[in-house]
């Protein structure tokens, strides 16, 4: 099992239903500065035009995780699948996960007083047919939860007759959001920088497979 | 303590159980199968039917210990295909919001000051009564004095059974003349009927005005996004804003507020005078073509003319005029939903449906579509008959004056003092006019002349701090609704069932009417008696009780069967009792349900096969085997098109000319006159107004939840103006109109028009109850003005001029 996420980016609307559900499936707490998950907005004008592009988000569940190797305690760590999770009991706040994390998915839930962030809900997730709140909620499925080792999951099926690339690839953390490009050219152009690695099921395989069998005896069971 | 599992759980074949206390764990776990988690035996899953805004998505309640833990998209139901939106999901916070109305109050300082006694309910209806009584003996039985307005919902129906049927009065108000009264009567004069956008097929949009990223609707939201940006369907978006549904758009087009009408008369004007539109559609499906050909020929209604007026360059108008044609039949201008922004709407939405129809994109695959509807049972009602009820007063305001009448029309008269006769007391139910009725202070003077308010809802709004009586009812969790039926491409009946018993003391409204209408029976009989002379003369004729029964003057009649009991009637009459089990367990039913329905990835249902959807509805040419020919799959939408067809309008074509309004003084045919058109003089601004993702109106406004996404709204201002002006964001400013005055913090952004500001409805609460809404931001209606359309007297919401000051 190595669980994962693709996000068909393009279909957000930024409607918010995905924060929303998560922050009732999982008691987020309200009035905190951040999230477990969120939509990133990038607008501006292109010659007077105004552009916005969406990208919605989450921990990525690095198989490199910089924030597992960063605590002291053991409270961050790899659960089932890779998932990387926080145990309130062991953490002590010192918020080196939230320096080390490249993708700002960590925040101080002051009615736990730990770190807290994304689960992928594994408690319903891995369940057979089961899902994250986010991904069943939204309007327009932006979302496909999965395991990579399942060549016949839909994650799977999915990656392989699709471009996508990562954010942030340059940390080499080894992220699992995968965002999948639009197949038409002009509005692939128009979502990613000039310097965004696009990949494929293909060159991509190989590489997590590695890290996975290198990494996943940390994995707990 | 009694544990209830689900029905589905126990149609598998598990055992029913009642465990008493604490015993619950144990037992349950020795039942449960191993790998089922204990928590999760003692969780009830009921399907019900969301009523966060409009759309009645299916959802299903997760009930553990009588608590509503989490609200999960149903997926049976296709409108809403398995989805729930932030506002769904914050459902619970409707349920449990501290601020809720929990028990019957009569006011106890002046109005609007905020001070309330509890009372029981029979106080309440006590209070109500006597002051019926009163009013009624004075009115001599005019049941027309006392008005009633309901916000949109599935229980609409049952408050409106018994003021309009029951009680008798006729001064009836909804939302279509504040929402879409001129779109629904633009598209059914022209077309036969409003319709459906399949945005599932469609190839080419135009959506002016319409925000589907931010105004959600059912299944139009979930249908299009997944098809914008080089995946089969071009969107052309025309807005003053650039909204996140313009984000979509493979054409943007800013637009001066005010001007689609122009926009689309030059869009006509191309299509007609180049002959790009499918002529033998036309030729078979018009009525009075060539009187619209030589008047938009003959306007003059250039695409170089609209350039002037709506800011759109003409090339861009031509372009969009032979893209739309080129993708016909599957082409469609949206209809939009919350509509009338000036003046000329009924006309702006007649001139749209007929660009649609030239192309051929209406009954057809890709286009505007009708879809079939499920019959349900009757519940029939017998209403009495009260001689010395008036017509209701407003008839005359707008040349076509509907059953639910004239929102800003009808208020105006009353606040006015310039009523046929005494409008004395109001009854309000789900609806809150103070914040979405335009010119608050007019609402505010209205209610102050009554001698009878009676607010109906779940919150304190601003509204129900002007009520003299306040019945809190529950929310729709905490209740069963009538049963309804959607019409659609993919029909189906949906029921929302109660997921948990009422908190506090508060009630559905069909119980409300019931014990209200027990309360005033007999004492308004006894009223009816002394002041009804047709009613004097059937008594002479027959004896008392005959007439009162047979005549119906029994008040509580429709309201003492149980919700369930009325829905299994009205469902079971049709469709039977195995049926109704399917309903129950999954809240959703159409025929052949459990075939059709698969499940093909997390993501993704299908609902009904392909061949079996309802794309193509209206008779066609004899010739034509109507069954068999529309859901022949390999038959061309373009050939469904060019069918001769029967439209439901009455000339049974595509009307061109509406020959029974020329007598109203409203033009026959779409027209534009500059004299409706508000121009902006220099130093004024244009006042927009709408919708966004996370509230719907004003009626969540204090959902916590929601609060968290946006605590206040903003006034949108184009950037290179605000610079002009020293506004910087986060900067107050004092909005100013010829009706109010508002305070609200600046957004200077490039994502507006010059010479437009904007805001989002529904925020500006001032009521007192509304812990979390309290004074967010401001409320719209405080500076919209009170002008309204001359078709059917709907408010005309983007027609006001307001200056800015930065404080």
């Amino acid at each position: 099992m190595n669980y994962a996420m693709a996000l068909d980016y393009q279909n957000c609307i930024n409607c918010k239903a995905c924060e929303v559900a998560c922050k009732e499936e999982n008691g987020v707490q309200l009035g905190a500065d951040k999230q477990r998950i969120w939509v990133g907005v990038v607008e501006g004008t292109i010659f007077g035009k105004p552009f916005a592009n969406l990208y919605p988000s989450q921990c990525n569940h690095c198989i490199d995780a910089p924030c597992v190797s960063v605590c002291p305690t053991n409270a961050s760590h790899f659960a089932e699948g890779g998932i990387v999770k926080v145990d309130p009991h062991k953490c002590i706040l010192c918020k080196g996960c939230m320096e080390a994390c490249p993708y700002d998915a960590r925040f101080v839930d002051d009615t736990m007083v730990a770190v807290d962030k994304c689960t992928f809900c594994d408690h319903r997730s891995l369940e057979a047919g089961g899902t994250t709140a986010c991904q069943a909620t939204c309007p327009t499925k932006v979302r496909l939860f999965g395991d990579l080792d399942d060549e016949n999951s839909d994650l799977v099926k999915l990656l392989k007759t699709k471009r996508f690339f990562f954010q942030k690839e340059y940390t080499n953390t080894l992220p699992k959001l995968f965002y999948i490009l639009p197949d038409d050219e002009a509005y692939a152009k128009q979502s990613v920088s000039h310097d965004t690695i696009i990949h494929t099921w293909d060159d991509i395989k190989p590489l997590y497979e590695e890290a996975k069998n290198r990494r996943s005896k940390e994995w707990k069971k | 303590m009694k544990v209830e599992i689900s029905r589905r759980r126990f149609l598998q074949g598990s055992v029913a159980l009642s465990v008493v206390g604490g015993t619950a764990l144990s037992g349950t776990s020795i039942m449960a199968k191993s790998e089922e988690k204990t928590e999760n035996l003692l969780v009830k899953k009921v399907p019900t039917i969301c009523e966060m805004c409009v759309n009645k998505c299916a959802a299903v309640a997760y009930v553990k210990n009588g608590i509503v833990t989490k609200l999960e998209p149903n997926p049976y139901f296709p409108k809403s295909r398995n989805m729930l939106c932030a506002r769904g999901v914050a459902g619970i916070h409707a349920l449990y919001d501290p601020d809720r109305l929990k028990y019957p109050l009569i006011r106890a300082g002046e109005r609007g000051d905020g001070k309330y006694r509890r009372v029981t309910w029979d106080e309440a209806y006590t209070y109500i009564q006597e002051k019926l009584v009163k009013i009624l003996d004075e009115e001599e039985d005019n049941r027309s004095c006392i008005g009633y307005c309901a916000g949109e919902g599935l229980a609409e129906h049952t408050f409106k059974t018994f003021m309009a049927d029951k009680f008798g009065s006729s001064n009836f108000l909804n939302h279509s003349t504040i929402c879409l009264q001129t779109a629904v009567s633009g598209y059914t004069l022209t077309i036969g009927g409003y319709g459906l956008a399949d945005m599932e097929n469609a190839k080419y949009v135009i959506m002016a005005g319409a925000n589907r990223a931010e105004a959600i609707l059912t299944p139009d939201t979930m249908d299009m996004f997944k098809r914008t940006r080089g995946r089969g369907m071009k969107l052309v978006v025309v807005d003053p804003r650039y909204t996140n549904t313009a984000m979509h758009a493979d054409t943007y087009l800013p637009i001066r507020p005010g001007t689609d009408l122009a926009f689309v008369l030059a869009l006509t004007y191309v299509a007609i005078s180049t002959k790009i539109y499918n002529r033998t559609y036309v030729a078979k499906n018009f009525v009075d073509f060539d009187k619209y050909e030589k008047h938009i020929l003959e306007g003059g209604y250039t695409p170089e003319w609209a350039e002037k007026i709506t800011g759109i360059k003409a090339e861009e108008i031509r372009k969009v005029a032979h893209d739309f044609m080129a993708h016909a039949p599957q082409s469609v201008y949206y209809q939009g939903r919350r509509t009338t922004w000036s003046s000329n709407d009924f006309q702006l939405r007649r001139a749209m449906a007929l660009f649609t129809a030239l192309g051929g994109g209406i009954d057809v695959k890709g286009g505007i579509v009708f879809g079939k509807k499920l019959p349900l049972g009757d519940h029939a009602v017998n209403a009495p008959m009260y001689a010395n009820a008036q017509p209701r007063i407003d008839k005359n305001v707008a040349a076509v004056v509907g059953a639910t009448g004239s929102w800003v029309g009808w208020r105006n008269m009353v606040a006015e003092g310039k009523t046929p006769y005494p409008i004395r007391g109001m009854f309000v139910y789900k609806q809150n006019p103070m914040l979405s009725v335009p010119n608050s202070t007019k609402t505010r003077q209205m209610f102050e002349k009554m001698d009878l308010v009676v607010v109906i809802d779940t919150m304190p709004s601003d509204t129900a701090m002007l009520a003299d009586v306040i019945l809190p009812e529950c929310t729709y969790l905490e209740r069963e609704d009538p049963v309804q039926s959607f019409a659609g491409v993919e029909p189906a009946i949906i029921l929302r069932e109660k997921a948990i018993e009422p908190m506090y003391e508060t009630k559905p409204v069909n119980d409300i009417m019931r014990e209200l209408a027990q309360k005033l029976t007999k004492p308004l009989w006894e009223i009816t008696k002394k002041h009804d002379e047709d009613v004097q003369e059937a008594i002479e004729e027959d004896d008392e009780q005959t007439v009162f029964e047979d005549g119906g003057f029994d008040l509580a009649e429709p309201f003492m069967h149980s919700q369930e009991e009325t829905n299994h009637h009205m469902f079971v009459s049709k469709y039977g009792e195995e049926a109704w089990k399917i309903l129950r367990e999954k809240g959703v039913f159409y025929p052949n349900m459990l075939s059709y329905f698969k499940k093909i990835d997390n993501n993704t249902y299908e609902y009904y096969p392909k061949d079996k959807r309802f794309y193509s509805v209206l008779k066609l040419e004899e010739e034509y085997d109507s069954e068999a020919f529309l859901h022949d799959l390999c038959v061309n939408p373009g050939d469904i098109a060019e069918l001769k067809r029967s439209f439901n309008t009455p000339n049974k074509k595509v009307e061109c000319y509406l020959a029974s309004m020329v007598a109203r003084k409203v033009d026959p045919m779409p027209a534009w006159r500059d004299e409706d058109y508000v121009k902006v003089p220099e130093g004024k601004f244009k006042f927009v107004t709408g919708r966004h993702a996370q509230f719907t109106q004003s009626s969540t406004v204090n959902n916590i939840m929601l609060l968290e996404l946006m605590h206040e709204n903003y006034l949108w201002i184009n950037d290179k103006e605000a610079e002009k002006l020293g506004i910087e964001f986060g900067d107050t400013i004092e909005v100013t109109s010829r009706v109010g005055q508002v305070r609200i913090k600046a957004y200077p952004t490039p994502k507006i028009v010059p010479q437009t500001v904007f805001y989002i409805h529904g925020f500006g609460s001032k009521s007192e109850g509304m812990t979390f809404a309290h004074r967010n931001g401001a409320s719209d209606n405080e500076i919209i003005e009170d002008t309204i359309e001359p078709v059917h007297g709907c408010a005309n919401m983007h027609d006001t001029l307001v200056t800015l000051r930065r404080v």
